[in-house]
């Protein structure tokens, strides 16, 4: 048995207002020394999937830039390996991918032509969390079933829309299943992870976009199986998963790893995460520091207070400086005497002394990539 | 097949035992032993080679090799895993004539490899040890070397007069070159302190080491051998002078030490910063370290993975590892994947990788200023029961 897996590294761009800008949900900073497609890279590459295909559509040079050749997770292959599946149909779908049967349409000679796999595993880039995906091709071989949608219970609230949710009755069958929907708290909510066997993909996704359809999860999974033609295989994921479909949502999932069972369920779980190594110096905590409540990745100079918050590599933070509940990334510098609060300072930001920014934790004051305030 | 023409090979003299670190290498060779919380010795002078655009390094090991060539591996942290340029580890071999064995000397070692260095056909060839802390652009010493025309450079710093009997000593003529070379003289003529790094032109070093493999007397030593009888011959020896950071860590007492001078606002080691100077070392994907609300950290190194409860001061808590809440960790150096217990206090100490402080346990003590020091070392994998106790300067 061959399996590929499929990441989609664009899916919720629109969201993320100036963290995208220059980049991809996949290249998006998180956990303080990740980007969020490590986590996908690192389930698929450490369950034995050799052959890799990253659909971007476009901000795909930090992402690039990251992955390389994709060394770190062991994709350096003569066979199979990472490949970058970038828009070069200028034909078709100009614009954005309209849905994810689309961005598979315009890999469908890659999916035909490759490696010979029999399975596909599907994934969205910004899902977090450490899954055993073997466990999850075991399932769906042991099910027989057309595809294995991996599902979280907890995520519905009655309020969020879910783009694919599932209730089952007393012995775990499909009871019901909705799309586009604010599900009650009794649905399972996809976690944008399938497994399907290609042949089936590819016929499918031939047919969708020949019928204008475009949304795998309404148009494909919701449809055919209301139609009774698919047969779908619920894998429910008991582990820790994090979303960041909005700014909200990723400030939070980032100061949640704060929380020791979510750390050491996405990090010590069942296998380890990979990230580019940068070979940054161990963090230096200066004689007057106060640290309390971080994560703080390598290279840091600490002299200042920091509360509550994730430091990314690099970040220098100066006397007298006061951050609390906020994430800052790589090559950061805060200037003495700062107060910070509910702050996401993106990558090479300069915070000038004295400097006083205060969000909320539903709306964080964002400093861009770069920016001196 | 082909092999690239290189301007200077390096050979990295790993294979010591080090056997004045006591438990620290009773199971690794010296070159593997971590330090300064993320890094093993041998990754400065691999990291000072390829800073320098050397690209060919032979690493000759021989004592307790498995975690130092695990660690090496294809040499893909210091980028020497490509087609033209490799870090090779370079073990003793059996060979068809009675000249195989282990290594008997420094010079021994190169001889045995004479073949590798033939592939590439260099102009130089640098020597290095793998136990030493610094960073050093060799390129300028080889420019120097060049410039020169001299057939050997050896780096020298300058030491205080009253160290120089510990030193090999090089005295020099004022425009630099060596008339005479004197193994840790009782009445130092000098302050030039050899740092066992070597360059020499190929030609004549192969043809050295031939003729010092056939010399039944000899020790097939650099130091006692190789450099005196270039002497004798008339050879132009160079001294470089090299000014900056650079320590031995042959001992307990220099490990520990170079270990804190990394730490201080303005420390007297710096690491941090300068790109073109960066130290690579192996990764372990470790997450950030976490430090708790009730945690106290001043003026000390804390690497990736680790977690931290208690107190820290003025120590290297390396990756991985995990200081419990009311624990005391000071004045101290902790290796990869070290887990100290709730109250457990630890004090001028060297704790090996892996090792457990259990419980209330306390490891050293502390120093009057005018008090000489006694550092406490555990070995790899070593555990101090529940209120056991280590004294000052004792090794377990």
């Amino acid at each position: 048995m061959s399996v590929m897996g499929i990441i989609i590294a664009n899916a919720c761009d629109g969201y993320m207002g100036e963290l995208t800008n220059k980049r991809t949900m996949a290249s998006l900073p998180f956990g303080g020394r990740y980007r969020q497609i490590d986590f996908m890279l690192s389930n698929m590459t450490t369950s034995g999937i050799r052959h890799i295909g990253i659909i971007s559509r476009n901000n795909f040079q930090s992402l690039m830039a990251h992955i390389g050749a994709g060394e770190e997770w062991d994709l350096e292959l003569g066979e199979g390996g990472l490949e970058y599946l970038t828009p070069y149909s200028q034909a078709e779908s100009v614009t954005a991918f309209r849905g994810k049967m689309d961005s598979l349409y315009s890999v469908l000679e890659y999916m035909k032509y490759g490696v010979q796999d029999d399975y596909v595993v599907l994934a969205d880039a910004g899902i977090l969390c450490n899954i055993d995906l073997d466990a999850v091709l075991d399932d769906h071989i042991a099910s027989g079933k057309d595809i294995t949608v991996v599902m979280k219970s907890g995520v519905a609230n009655g309020k969020k829309i879910i783009d694919l949710g599932v209730k089952l009755d007393k012995n775990g069958a499909i009871a019901d299943m909705v799309s586009g929907a604010a599900a009650t708290e009794d649905y399972l909510s996809t976690l944008y992870l399938y497994v399907v066997s290609k042949d089936l993909l590819v016929r499918h996704v031939r047919d969708a976009i020949a019928h204008n359809l475009f949304s795998f999860e309404r148009d494909f999974v919701l449809r055919l199986h209301q139609q009774g033609k698919l047969s779908v295989n619920v894998y429910p994921f008991e582990g820790v998963a994090l979303f960041t479909t909005s700014v909200q949502e990723y400030f939070k999932s980032n100061l949640a790893i704060l929380d020791e069972k979510v750390r050491n369920d996405l990090f010590a779980g069942k296998h380890p995460i990979y990230t580019k190594v940068r070979d940054r110096v161990p963090s230096y905590y200066g004689e007057d520091c106060r640290v309390e409540n971080c994560t703080v990745a390598d290279g840091c100079f600490l002299e200042g207070s920091v509360k509550d918050s994730v430091l990314f590599r690099q970040v220098s933070i100066a006397r007298g400086a006061v951050v609390e509940d906020s994430m800052i990334m790589n090559d950061t510098v805060v200037g003495a005497d700062c107060y910070l609060k509910c702050v996401i300072l993106d990558k090479n930001v300069v915070v000038r002394p004295g400097t006083k920014l205060i969000g909320t934790p539903t709306t964080p004051v964002i400093i861009k990539r770069g920016e001196v305030v | 097949m082909y092999f690239q023409k290189k301007r200077c090979v390096a050979m990295l003299l790993a294979g010591g035992q080090g056997s004045r670190l006591k438990v620290l290498t009773e199971n690794t060779a010296k070159p593997a032993v971590p330090f300064g919380g993320k890094y093993r010795i041998i990754d400065f002078p691999l990291s000072n080679c390829v800073n320098s655009g050397i690209d060919t390094v032979g690493i000759l090991t021989q004592y307790q090799p498995l975690e130092l060539n695990e660690y090496i591996g294809n040499g893909m942290p210091w980028g020497l895993n490509k087609s033209h340029c490799c870090a090779q580890v370079l073990p003793p071999y059996e060979r068809h004539d009675k000249k195989s064995g282990w290594y008997k000397g420094t010079a021994n070692a190169i001889y045995q490899n004479l073949a590798f260095i033939d592939r590439y056909d260099p102009e130089y060839v640098l020597v290095l040890s793998g136990d030493h802390i610094y960073k050093m652009d060799y390129a300028a010493m080889i420019d120097y070397h060049e410039r020169t025309g001299a057939d050997c450079t050896i780096a020298v710093r300058d030491v205080p007069m009253a160290e120089a009997s510990r030193f090999g000593i090089m005295n020099t003529r004022e425009d630099g070159t060596i008339y005479e070379f004197e193994e840790k003289p009782k009445q130092p003529k000098s302050t030039n302190a050899s740092m066992g790094i070597y360059v020499f032109k190929w030609k004549v070093l192969r043809e050295y080491l031939i003729r010092d493999e056939d010399d039944p007397n000899s020790d097939n030593d650099f130091g006692k051998n190789i450099i005196p009888n270039l002497l004798n011959d008339g050879h132009k020896l160079m001294a470089y002078n090299f000014q900056g950071y650079w320590k031995d860590v042959g001992t307990i007492d220099s490990l520990w030490e170079a270990n804190m001078d990394l730490l201080g606002k303005e420390p007297a080691f710096q690491i941090r910063g300068d790109e073109k100077r960066k130290i690579y070392a192996r990764n372990n994907a470790h997450p950030s370290s976490y430090v708790d609300a009730g945690a106290v950290i001043r003026n000390s190194f804390i690497a990736e993975g680790s977690e931290i409860y208690g107190t820290v001061r003025h120590s290297i808590i390396s990756t991985g590892c995990r200081i419990g809440a009311g624990a005391l960790v000071e004045d101290s150096v902790i290796m990869p994947g070290v887990t100290i217990e709730p109250n457990a206090i630890v004090r001028h100490a060297i704790l090996g990788e892996d090792s457990i402080i259990h419980r209330g346990a306390v490891v050293g003590g502390t120093f009057a200023k005018n008090e000489k020091r006694k550092i406490s070392v555990t070995a790899k994998s070593t555990e101090i029961a529940a209120n056991d106790v280590l004294q000052p300067g004792e090794m377990r």
